[in-house]
């Protein structure tokens, strides 16, 4: 409770404090000089001013550097004289023996501010305005100084001799040769950041002294919004197009090892409460985007956090990051402990105030959140039924409070939890609890108790104007209307209309509203800021080499990551609302390559990618990743699939639910089935099968697509009667589960079986099907394909309806070359050519051009896809033609390209080799 | 047995050896055992029967007969004589003296000073250990002058280092005695390495086992029955003594009323096992015996005020407010900053319903001794009165962070968030507090009242506690009774049958009447009747014809229905009463 009282002597003298003193007195000493000695040019003296304006901007950082660190950031700036610089700064040190020399030395502090009624000074004289920057802090410092008792001055005076040690044990090893060069030439460019972010903080700061606290930012609702983000991407979305790696892969992973060094050990300094809780936030993000890589460990968090407990056990919020640091690295029990103790201790009142006080909190406390908490971590323990009664209680309890706010929230975590959970297992839990939400429509279907419990959180959080929660549960409608095919509330009985359909333009409407965030946001981010975070990140950049001339290696993408780090600083674009609009990007992406855009899900990501990739959570980052290397299957063959795939792995196998292992087993079956490696392909699918019912419940997406996989297979091995009668059973797996969108694609198979089989007028209803199917989904890419296979079976029928299938390939041609996958559009050709050479129309030594234009085209996609079966079919198509045009050289060439590709089909051995 | 004689000698030299190391606690704790064995004949002296118990007669005589037995040699002496340690100077140098008497000024920086140069190993001893509790004194100064803006500081006892690499110096060169071993565990144990400090202390009582200090550290770090067993302690007295206190602290009361029952065949009149075994009969809900085993306690040495924060709790929980008001006014006089003084004030003004004055009493107990568990957990329960939760939450919650087996914290947070209508959320706080105490109906049943709630309504989750309750022991009888409701509610009348037939059966036992009674009867009368037994039926009928009320009407309709159907007649009587 005591965490919560911030007191005047908030501002503690701190060695460092005093050696930014003692620099202040050389930059003006109270000897009324023009150009104070050391300093040669009025430039160099302007330097070291700006230094000091950057040091005292960042006093309030929770971790203060040590001398030696000083004397080094002093030698950047100080040039030839910074020899003199530390040897002063050293000797004045040395010069404190004893507490009266500390008394004296604030006394003669005094004399180097102006007085506050000067108003004649003279140009070339040097005197701090006590109400500038420089002079307030040497105020402030004077000040707190005074208010110090002597047992106070005392433990100052003891401080400083070990600050002075600690850096004389190890300047001995420091040879003082120069060696940042780079860094003092982009010192310059960097004065003019300076000013810029030195006017957002001093209006800062006056917003500060006006209202007379800051409210400290919003940690923990960001928490609880990561906690909600990370769950809400991870599955499903995951899965169909693929894209293409950039230099993206560099990018998040460069920012992320400044927690280590900021873990240093420093107990030897009280620090302000101020400081302490931005710092607090920092790692809160830190534990949150950066639990992936490898250079973040839990451990050094978790001991950093007991010490900072054993310092400050008043400090509620640590238990809060140690429940997150548990959290993340799974440790079940840890984290209920912390989690509890945290509530217990705080009565949820610290660190929530997103929530404007009311009157009675205080009374009550604000327990429903830990309810709200508790629940989330239930859920993402993999606990659903106890997660809902627990969220059922927060619900209740909330209601009890009339806290709409953690209403709101709450409800959006539960139709999380539902959507997330599947159909098959929700409704048996959904039945026993009780809920005056979920009551009321407890006769209804899990995905309409999602949709009302989406639209009753959109409502309060919109009346309450929780920008960042509308904008996720607009993401969450979006992802709703993405997923669930709309029917007809009301029908029954066999008459009823069942005309089922998708709406895209929803979709869109929800995603836009979601992302409206950002220009909503920018207005009120003033008060969202801490300058805590926000100074430490000034002396950061202090150190980095970057500016308009970085031609480093990876430079565009670094380029955009410190730009929006920039903007981090300057508008102050909290963590979780860059996460939540780059995962607007990510649900972009999924739903253009649902309806069949290709090249807009892969832009999509891309921005994603590159904008976003700092902020992101990682199961957001390692979806991208999923998505552009699905991308680059699809389109640039496997063998760069494989490489991404192997980047990707290194960086997010360590994370919880990884989809890598799933990617993985997906890529190596389409392979191996395009290999002819039919074995291979029935392992891969049998583990993928495997993946799907998990110790959770059953995945049933995955299911269906493993069956789907399999029914391929076996129709590649050319058992159509048993691929049909996996077909059909999918298909009635389908239908029972509601999975309307997978049924289009079985269809589609059942048209293919009978394709291959050679029942050209079985396929058709199918085809036909499949084809309403898409029409009413808006699947566009999926019906471009059934639209192919019918013309297909239109040609399978006879060669006289080779015009009809010719004019339903032409229709959809544009779809599938604008679109489609490597695999689809060489089909495409190869069945354009084969609709001409079976057009009896058609004559081959006249037009022979147009099919040898399709016809290299297929062959050349098929190459890098390594589809032996329809490369053979191919080349054999174009020794045909290259027979009948009389070109014996070219069509002895054409004829040994199926040769080989039919041996190594029959042979898929040594393919595989190559694979492993 | 161990011969009283030989545990007098022994003793006698601990205290003057504890004494001249200034290990002022653990010499009087021997001293107390000292007086605690019964008379010696040979120094019979009136002015010290004076000072021994002796209120009882029924003692008196019991000792008189004990003491013709003593000068016998016991016969089968199974336990091993710990040879006393020879002192390595019988003349003390007078810089010992000098330090002596600066240590007893508590001096101690100056003490450790006047004995940098000294060679004996008490010397060395006094050392140390006046450095150590320089140290330590300097470090709870720190602690108020450096209460920061965050409430607490890093204050650290600043010789530790220095300490320990000196201690662990003479360890390794074989030149520490046991002493210095005891020196070292405590300093071990301050630096978080706990299995050495155990390694140590075991080490140090193994080879002088009279100082106590070292067995309660022993003790200190000895927080699961595991780790007591593991320990590889020689057989001596001293032992049985550590043992009662360890299990008593683990919770295992009847293995610690055991060894300490054992323990009062030596030390009859000992003061020290008598609050022991009173504090265990406590855990045990002996309150009456507690009760005079505290009056006698008090009566022989009426300015005690260790452990009388008990005996007020006992008086509290009988609701003796004359007597809680004289032991505070008691212990008042004797010491008034003393954390037990606090809590047994705080106490009484909790009984008198002024929960205010109590938590400002509580709050200075703390304030004595932060970490004193009993203040914590009774505040959090006046702020419980006072309709204050969090603030009983936070204050349960720092008992429990001081001391993670500590039941009754668990549930009173329980309570609390069960008060605050959070039932689901206070389930997992009941959960702690019964695992840690599984044989208490009390939390059986307030877990089962929590699965009872409206918000919940698990009744078979709740049926189940109760179940447990029952197994328990069910003192207050709440168990069987809403076992019988929970199944009738849930339409198992056999099952209903059984538990009422069962309550009724505890209360003809304790004879009790009221409301239970009556809808037992009742129940059971239209049960019977309703499966045709009409017997038995009618055997509640007539009890209930006994007591006068709606339920006297009810029993004669009853008995009406039972002639009826009885005599062959359709009865129409079911329709008119349906249960």
């Amino acid at each position: 409770m005591a965490g919560l009282t911030r007191t005047a002597g908030a501002f503690a003298v701190t060695p460092h404090k005093i050696s930014v003193c003692i620099l202040l007195q050389i930059y003006a000493p109270s000897a009324q000089m023009s150009l104070p000695f050391p300093f040669s040019s009025v430039s160099q003296h302007n330097r070291l001013g700006l230094y000091l304006l950057s040091l005292t901007k960042s006093c309030d950082d929770i971790f203060e550097p040590k001398l030696e660190e000083l004397i080094n950031q002093l030698r950047d700036v100080g040039e030839e004289m910074d020899a003199w610089l530390t040897d002063h700064l050293t000797n004045r040190f040395s010069s404190l023996a004893s507490p009266d020399d500390l008394l004296n030395f604030f006394n003669d502090m005094r004399g180097i501010l102006g007085s506050p009624d000067s108003g004649v000074v003279q140009d070339d004289q040097i005197i701090l305005d006590p109400n500038s920057n420089l002079g307030m802090f040497v105020r402030r410092c004077i000040l707190a100084f005074n208010l110090l008792s002597f047992e106070g001055v005392c433990h100052l005076f003891s401080s400083i001799e070990d600050y002075c040690k600690e850096a004389h044990s190890s300047s001995a090893q420091f040879d003082g040769s120069n060696n940042d060069l780079e860094s003092l030439t982009h010192y310059d460019q960097m004065d003019m950041e300076i000013y810029a972010i030195d006017k957002a903080t001093e209006e800062l700061e006056l917003q500060k002294n006006a209202s007379g606290s800051v409210p400290f930012h919003l940690h923990t609702p960001e928490a609880i919004f990561k906690v909600i983000e990370g769950l809400r991407v991870s599955p499903k979305e995951s899965s169909r197009t693929r894209k293409k790696i950039t230099e993206a892969t560099l990018v998040s992973s460069a920012s992320s090892s400044t927690v280590e060094d900021t873990l240093v050990d420093e107990s030897l300094f009280l620090r302000t409460n101020l400081q302490i809780q931005g710092f607090l936030m920092e790692q809160a993000d830190a534990i949150e985007t950066h639990r992936s890589s490898s250079s973040f460990s839990s451990s050094s968090i978790e001991s950093f956090l007991e010490q900072l407990q054993n310092l400050a056990p008043e400090l509620h919020r640590v238990h809060f990051l140690r429940y997150l640091n548990k959290l993340h690295s799974d440790d079940y029990f840890a984290a209920l402990d912390n989690l509890l103790r945290y509530f217990d201790y705080s009565a949820g009142t610290e660190g929530f105030d997103l929530v404007a006080p009311s009157a009675d909190c205080s009374m009550y406390g604000r327990y429903e959140i830990g309810l709200l908490c508790l629940g989330m971590m239930h859920f993402r323990f993999g606990h659903p039924n106890l997660a809902l009664e627990v969220l059922t209680e927060a619900v209740r309890v909330s209601q009890q409070l009339s806290n709409d706010t953690c209403l709101a929230y709450t409800l959006a975590a539960m139709s999380n939890l539902l959507s997330e959970m599947g159909i098959a297992s929700a409704s048996s839990v959904l039945g026993s609890s009780y809920s005056p939400v979920t009551s009321t429509a407890s006769s209804l279907s899990v995905q309409q108790r999602v949709y009302i419990l989406l639209k009753e959180s959109l409502r309060r959080a919109d009346s309450l104007k929780l920008r960042r929660l509308v904008a996720s549960n607009h993401l969450a409608m979006a992802k709703f209307e993405l997923m669930h095919v709309q029917r007809p509330l009301l029908s029954f009985g066999p008459k009823a209309s069942m005309r089922h359909k998708t709406c895209p333009v929803s979709v869109c409407k929800e995603i836009r509203l979601g992302a409206h965030l950002i220009s909503d946001f920018s207005s009120e981010s003033s008060t969202m800021t801490v300058d805590g975070s926000l100074s430490s990140a000034w002396l950061k950049d202090l150190q980095k080499p970057w500016g308009p001339p970085v031609v480093s290696q990876d430079s565009g993408s670094r380029k955009s990551s410190t730009f929006f780090k920039l903007c981090d600083h300057s508008v102050s674009i909290p963590g979780s609302v860059s996460q939540l609009i780059g995962a607007s990007y990510l649900l972009r992406a999924t739903s253009w390559e649902f309806y069949g855009s290709a090249p807009m899900a892969r832009m999509n990501t891309l921005v994603y990618a590159t904008l976003f990739g700092d902020s992101s959570s990682s199961s957001d980052a390692e979806l991208a990743y999923l998505k552009l290397i699905q991308h680059l299957a699809l389109y640039k063959g496997h063998k760069d699939a494989f490489a991404a795939l192997k980047i990707a792995e290194e960086k997010f196998l360590t994370v919880s639910k990884s989809k890598i292992l799933l990617l993985k087993l997906q890529l190596l079956h389409e392979r191996a089935l395009h290999c002819g490696n039919l074995k291979l392909a029935q392992r891969m699918c049998n583990e993928l099968g495997g993946l799907a019912s998990t110790a959770m419940g059953v995945d049933m997406e995955l299911k269906v697509e493993a069956s789907l996989r399999e029914a391929r297979i076996l129709l590649a091995a050319k058992q159509y009667s048993q691929a049909a009668n996996v077909g059909h059973s999918l298909f009635c797996t389908c239908h029972k589960f509601n999975l309307q969108i997978e049924k289009a694609s079985v269809l589609l198979l059942l048209a293919e079986i009978h394709k291959k089989s050679g029942n050209s007028v079985l396929g058709l209803p199918y085809a036909l099907a499949s084809i309403s199917f898409c029409q009413s989904f808006n699947l566009d890419l999926l019906r471009a394909s059934a639209t192919l296979t019918l013309a297909e079976l239109w040609l399978g029928l006879g060669s006289n309806h080779a015009k009809r299938a010719l004019d339903l390939l032409h229709g959809a041609f544009p779809m599938i070359l604008g679109h489609g996958g490597l695999e689809l559009r060489a089909r495409a050709y190869i069945f354009e050519a084969n609709c001409y050479l079976s057009d009896p129309s058609f004559s081959v030594s006249t037009d022979s051009d147009t099919v040898l234009d399709s016809l290299r085209q297929a062959s050349d996609e098929l190459e890098s896809l390594e589809y032996h079966e329809l490369a053979a079919e191919a080349s054999y198509l174009m020794a045909m033609v290259y027979d009948k045009l009389g070109r014996v050289e070219e069509r002895e060439e054409a004829a040994s390209l199926f040769k080989k590709h039919i041996i190594a089909l029959e042979n898929p051995q040594d393919v595989e080799q190559n694979m492993a | 047995m161990v011969s009283k004689e030989n545990c007098r000698n022994e003793i006698r030299a601990a205290i003057r050896q504890l004494s001249d190391r200034c290990l002022y606690s653990a010499a009087k704790w021997a001293g107390e055992q000292l007086v605690g064995i019964e008379q010696d004949p040979s120094n019979f002296t009136p002015s010290n029967t004076r000072f021994q118990r002796g209120s009882s007669s029924i003692r008196r005589r019991f000792s008189t007969n004990e003491s013709i037995s003593t000068p016998q040699p016991s016969v089968g002496f199974s336990q091993a004589a710990t040879p006393l340690p020879e002192e390595d100077e019988t003349i003390d140098g007078d810089l010992y003296l000098l330090a002596k008497s600066y240590f007893d000024c508590r001096e101690y920086r100056r003490a450790s000073h006047v004995l940098r140069d000294q060679k004996s190993k008490k010397s060395v001893f006094l050392r140390f250990y006046a450095l150590y509790l320089a140290g330590e004194k300097r470090k709870e100064e720190e602690m108020i002058e450096l209460e920061g803006p965050l409430g607490k500081s890093d204050a650290i006892n600043r010789e530790l280092v220095s300490l320990e690499r000196d201690l662990s110096a003479l360890r390794s060169t074989g030149a520490i005695d046991s002493f210095g071993l005891y020196l070292y565990g405590v300093v071990l144990k301050e630096k978080g390495n706990e299995t050495l400090a155990i390694a140590s202390l075991v080490e140090s009582v193994n080879s002088y086992p009279w100082n106590w200090s070292a067995w309660s550290e022993l003790q200190s770090l000895c927080t699961s029955i595991e780790t007591l067993d593991r320990l590889n302690l020689n057989n001596h007295w001293m032992k049985d003594f550590f043992l009662g206190y360890a299990y008593q602290e683990l919770r295992m009361h009847t293995e610690s009323l055991a060894k300490y029952d054992y323990l009062q065949g030596i030390f009859s009149f000992s003061n020290y096992i008598q609050a022991q075994t009173a504090k265990a009969q406590y855990s045990l809900r002996e309150f009456d015996q507690v009760e005079i085993m505290f009056e006698e306690l008090l009566r022989n040495d009426p300015y005690r005020v260790e452990d009388m924060d008990l005996y007020s709790n006992v008086l509290y929980a009988k609701e003796a407010c004359a007597a809680l008001s004289y032991l505070a006014h008691k212990v008042f006089l004797t010491d008034k900053y003393r954390p037990e003084s606090c809590c047994i004030i705080g106490n009484y003004y909790s009984l008198k319903g002024q929960h205010e004055k109590a938590v400002m009493y509580f709050r200075r107990a703390l304030k004595l001794n932060k970490k004193y568990l009993s203040a914590w957990t009774l505040m959090g329960h006046e702020y419980v009165e006072m309709k204050n939760t969090p603030a009983a939450i936070d204050a349960y919650r720092r008992a429990v962070d001081i001391n993670p087996s500590d039941y009754r914290a668990w549930y009173g947070l329980g309570q609390a968030y069960e008060m605050m209508g959070m039932p689901f959320y206070a389930l997992h706080y009941f959960r702690k507090s019964i695992f840690f105490l599984p044989n208490d109906s009390r939390l059986w049943i307030a877990m089962a009242k929590c699965y009872q709630t409206e918000q919940l309504y698990m009744l078979e989750e709740a049926i189940k506690c109760y179940k447990r309750a029952v197994n328990c022991t069910d003192t207050e009888g709440i168990a069987l009774n809403q076992l019988a409701k929970l199944h009738q509610k849930l339409g198992r009348n056999e099952e209903a049958a059984f538990y009422f037939e069962k309550d009724l059966e505890r209360m003809d036992a304790e004879g009790l009447e009221g409301p239970n009674m009556f809808e037992a009867l009742v129940f059971l009368a239209t049960h019977f009747k309703n499966h045709k037994k009409f017997e038995e039926a009618e055997v509640y009928c007539t009890r209930l014809l006994d007591y006068s009320g709606p339920e006297k009407e009810k029993a004669k309709s009853l008995l009406r229905g039972i002639r009826m159907a009885q005599t062959g007649f359709p009865s129409m009587d079911l329709e008119h009463f349906p249960i």
